[in-house]
C-alpha cells in the first residue's frame, strides 16, 4: 500500500509543465490526487515522474467572459461548493459538487482532474457534458479548445495527449431563467454511482440536453434538438429510452431502468 | 529525496524526504504524531483525516512533498481547541467510540462539519460523515455525540474556516494566488490563455479541432454476442464480415506477423522453429501502463479456414498474468453486390490472475469488444486492401486494453464501491 518510488516536480508554469511532460513519456501530471492517490498507492498506476500541476497560478484563474466562465483546471469541488466565485450556472455547478464524494475527497480533488480522469462514473463529467462545457488543452503544439463530448472517448479514454496539460474547462453562462438538474443513485452516499442522470435545459439559448452517466463506456448525450426531443419540458422520455438501449452502454433492463430512474430524478430537480 | 518546510500543529518542520512519503506516513513515522491512524491507506475509511491550511484532507493519498509551505494539524494539535473539547467530551458521554482507531479522522471531520453547518437532521449528518467509516460500527453514538454538538452551535466560539482565507486550488497552492488575497472571489487572470480563448470566442469562429480518427478505413459492424464467465474464464463471441475473397483473408490471417500488427499494442518476435511464437502486449488504461510478454501457439486449420491461437504472458510491474485463446473461422458469403466477401467468426476467451483477478464481475466487456473488434476489422481491411503500405494506425483500444478495462471494472465495482471516491 506504498507507491513505488518516483521522481517530483513541481512547476509553476504551464508551459513548464509541458516541457516536463514532453521530456518523459512516463511522467504523470497529480493535481488533487483523489483518484491518482489510490492508485498509486496500490500500484496500478507506477510512474517514474510525478507532476505536481497545483502551484501553477494559471490553474486556479477565472476568466469571465461575456458567455461563459473558464474555470482553472486545479479548481478544486470545494471551492465550486461553498461558491467561492460568480457561479455561472445558477447554482447548479454547486449542487452537483456537493454530492461528490465527502468533504476531505472534496478539498483536495480537482474539476479538471476529474475530466482528464474520464471516469464514466464521476460527476463532472456527465454534468458538464449536460452543461456543454468546452476543455482547454495546451501542449508543444500549442492551445486547442475541445468540446467535452469529443474529448471523453470511453472510459477513461481522452483527446488529451501525453504530452498534453487540460488546464481549464469552459463552461456557457446560463440565462436566468436556465433549469438544470442532477442526480445519481449509488450504493453508499459518497460512492461511485451506479446511475448518473443530469438534464440542462435554457430556452433562451436553445439548449435542451440530457445525459446518462455511469455507463459501460463514456456517458450517453443527448440532444434535444438532435433527437427531436421538441421544445416543451420536461421532455417526452421514450425516446431518451430508446436512445439508451441502442446505445449498447447500458447492459440489461435492470441497467436501463435505473438509468432512467436517474434521468427522471434529474429532471425533477430541474422542476423544483 | 525532496526538501521540505511545513508548520505542523504550529511548529514549523523540516526535513528531507523521498517523494512517494505520503503525509500520514511523514506524521508518524518522522514526526511520531500516531494520532493520525493509517487504515485502508488509499483513501477510502477517513481514519487519516488531518487539516491542511484549515481544511480537512486525506492524509494518506497527500505526498508530503506536496505539503512544502503547508500548514498541517494533526488531532494532536486540537488540545486547546475549544470546539474540539466538547466534542471530545460528546463522544465520551454518547460512547461514540470503541476501539478507538476511526476516532481522529472522526473528530476532525465531525469539527468541521460543525463547523461549517449547523441544522442538520441526523440522517444528513450519516450523509456528511459518509466518508469516515468506523469499523466497530458505532455510528449511533457517533451521530448523537455530533447532534449533541450541533444543537449548541449558537452557544459555541465556532473556529473560522481556512488558515489561509477561501483558496480555489488545493492547498496550499501558488503562495501568490492565495496568501493575503483579501478577495479570493476575485478572478485571477490570465493573460496569455484568457487572450487566447477571449478573442477566439468573441469571434465564434474557434471551433473544436476534429476528433483524430483511431482506425484507418472503412467501418466495419462487428456484432457481439453474449459475454459469460465460466470458471474464471470470461468467454464472448463476434463477428464481422470483410469485403475481400475468403482466400485472401486466409492468406493474411495465416500470417501470425500480419495479423499482429493489426492488433494494436501487439509486437511479434520472430516465430520459433517449433511453431511457438513470443512477443510482447503493450496496454493503455488511463494513467494505468503495462507490458505483458509471454508466448503463444498458433494452430491452422486450412482445410476448416480455422485458426486458433493461445498464449499467456504475464506483466511484471503489476505481478498479473492473463491467459487467452482467440479462435476464428472464415465462411464464404455473398455480398450485396454479388461478389465474394468472407464472414469472421471470431471466439474469445481470457482470464486474469493475480492481484487484478480477485474483484466482481465486469460489466464494460461486452461495449468495449464491440469497438475493439471494430479496430481489428477495419485494420485488417485496409491491411488487404492495399497490402503492400498499408498504414495502421494505432488504436485506442487493443485487446491488452479491453483485459485491463476489465481489470479497472473489477477493482472499482470490488474496492471502491465498498469504501471510496476518486477526485
Amino acid at each position: 500500500m506504498k507507491p513505488v518510488a518516483f521522481d517530483y516536480e513541481r512547476p509553476h508554469t504551464i508551459e513548464g509543465a509541458v516541457g516536463i511532460l514532453s521530456g518523459n513519456s512516463d511522467a504523470k501530471i497529480l493535481a488533487g490526487g483523489q483518484t491518482l492517490g489510490p492508485m498509486l498507492n496500490l500500484r496500478l498506476v507506477q510512474p517514474t515522474l510525478i507532476v505536481d500541476v497545483t502551484r501553477i497560478p494559471d490553474l486556479t484563474r477565472i476568466e469571465e467572459e461575456e458567455d461563459a466562465v473558464t474555470l482553472g483546471a486545479c479548481i478544486t469541488h470545494a471551492a465550486i461548493e461553498d461558491s467561492r466565485f460568480a457561479d455561472p450556472s445558477n447554482g447548479f455547478l454547486a449542487e452537483v459538487a456537493r454530492g461528490i464524494a465527502y468533504r476531505a475527497v472534496r478539498t483536495r480533488g480537482t474539476i479538471g482532474g476529474s475530466l482528464a480522469h474520464a471516469d464514466p462514473a464521476a460527476d463532472w463529467l456527465s454534468c458538464l457534458l449536460a452543461v456543454g462545457a468546452e476543455v482547454l488543452l495546451t501542449g508543444p503544439r500549442g492551445k486547442r479548445r475541445v468540446a467535452l463530448k469529443e474529448f471523453v472517448r470511453g472510459a477513461l479514454d481522452t483527446e488529451l495527449a501525453p504530452d498534453e496539460v487540460l488546464d481549464g474547462v469552459r463552461i456557457p453562462r446560463f440565462s436566468r431563467k436556465a433549469r438544470a438538474g442532477f442526480a445519481k443513485i449509488c450504493r453508499k452516499s459518497g460512492e461511485f454511482a451506479d446511475a448518473i442522470g443530469a438534464v440542462v435545459h435554457d430556452s433562451d439559448r436553445g439548449v435542451l440536453q440530457l445525459v446518462a452517466g455511469a455507463t459501460r463506456g463514456q456517458p450517453i448525450l443527448i440532444n434535444g434538438e438532435a433527437e427531436g426531443l421538441g421544445a416543451s419540458f420536461p421532455p417526452p422520455l421514450e425516446p431518451v429510452r430508446e436512445k439508451l438501449k441502442q446505445s449498447g452502454l447500458v447492459g440489461d433492463a435492470y441497467e436501463l431502468n435505473i438509468h432512467m430512474a436517474a434521468i427522471k430524478r434529474a429532471i425533477a430537480n430541474a422542476q423544483a | 529525496m525532496t526538501a521540505i518546510t511545513l508548520t505542523v500543529n504550529g511548529q514549523s518542520v523540516s526535513a528531507e524526504i523521498t517523494p512517494r512519503t505520503h503525509l500520514a506516513d511523514f506524521l508518524r513515522e518522522h514526526l511520531l504524531l500516531t494520532g493520525t491512524h493509517i487504515g485502508c491507506e488509499h483513501g477510502i475509511c477517513g481514519a487519516c483525516t488531518v487539516e491542511i491550511d484549515g481544511e480537512i484532507a486525506r492524509s494518506c493519498i497527500t505526498y508530503a512533498a506536496g505539503c512544502d509551505g503547508a500548514e498541517i494539524r494533526t488531532i494532536e494539535g486540537f488540545d486547546d481547541d475549544k470546539l474540539m473539547a466538547r466534542l471530545r467530551q460528546a463522544f465520551s458521554e454518547a460512547h461514540a467510540l470503541q476501539c478507538g482507531y476511526c476516532t481522529p479522522g472522526m473528530l476532525i471531520a465531525a469539527r468541521d462539519l460543525i463547523r461549517r453547518k449547523g441544522g442538520l437532521s441526523g440522517a444528513q449528518i450519516r450523509t456528511e460523515m459518509s466518508g469516515n467509516l468506523c469499523r466497530c460500527t458505532g455510528y449511533v453514538g457517533i451521530v448523537e455525540a455530533m447532534a449533541r454538538v450541533m444543537a449548541e452551535r449558537a452557544t459555541l466560539d465556532l473556529p473560522s474556516a481556512s488558515v489561509r482565507g477561501a483558496r480555489l486550488g488545493p492547498a496550499p497552492g501558488p503562495a501568490s494566488s492565495t496568501t493575503g488575497n483579501a478577495k479570493p472571489a476575485a478572478p485571477h487572470r490570465s493573460l496569455a490563455a484568457s487572450a487566447n480563448v477571449g478573442s477566439a470566442s468573441a469571434r465564434g469562429t474557434q471551433s473544436p479541432p476534429p476528433v483524430a480518427p483511431t482506425t484507418k478505413g472503412r467501418r466495419i459492424k462487428v456484432e457481439v454476442g453474449s459475454v459469460e464467465e465460466v470458471a474464471g474464464k470470461t468467454r464472448l463471441t463476434q463477428s464481422f464480415v470483410l469485403e475481400h475473397p475468403r482466400d485472401a483473408v486466409w492468406q493474411l490471417m495465416a500470417d501470425a506477423q500480419a495479423v499482429a500488427t493489426c492488433m494494436p499494442g501487439m509486437k511479434l518476435d520472430a516465430p520459433l522453429p517449433d511453431g511457438r511464437v513470443t512477443g510482447r502486449m503493450e496496454i493503455a488504461l488511463g494513467p494505468i501502463k503495462a507490458s505483458f510478454a509471454g508466448e503463444g501457439t498458433i494452430a491452422s486449420f486450412p482445410a476448416e479456414y480455422r485458426q486458433v491461437i493461445s498464449g499467456k504472458g504475464g506483466d511484471r510491474k503489476s505481478s498479473s498474468s492473463a491467459a487467452g485463446e482467440v479462435a476464428y473461422r472464415l465462411r464464404r458469403e455473398t455480398g450485396p453486390s454479388g461478389v465474394e466477401v468472407t464472414r469472421v467468426d471470431v471466439e474469445l476467451g481470457y482470464s486474469l490472475t493475480g492481484p487484478l483477478a480477485q474483484f466482481s464481475r465486469s460489466n464494460m466487456v461486452r461495449a468495449l469488444v464491440s469497438r475493439i473488434g471494430e479496430s481489428f476489422a477495419q485494420n485488417l481491411d485496409a491491411k488487404l486492401s492495399t497490402p503492400e503500405d498499408a498504414e495502421i494506425l494505432s488504436a485506442p483500444l487493443s485487446m491488452g486494453s479491453l483485459i485491463w478495462r476489465v481489470a479497472f471494472d473489477r477493482l472499482r465495482t470490488g474496492v471502491t464501491r465498498v469504501f471510496g471516491r476518486k477526485s
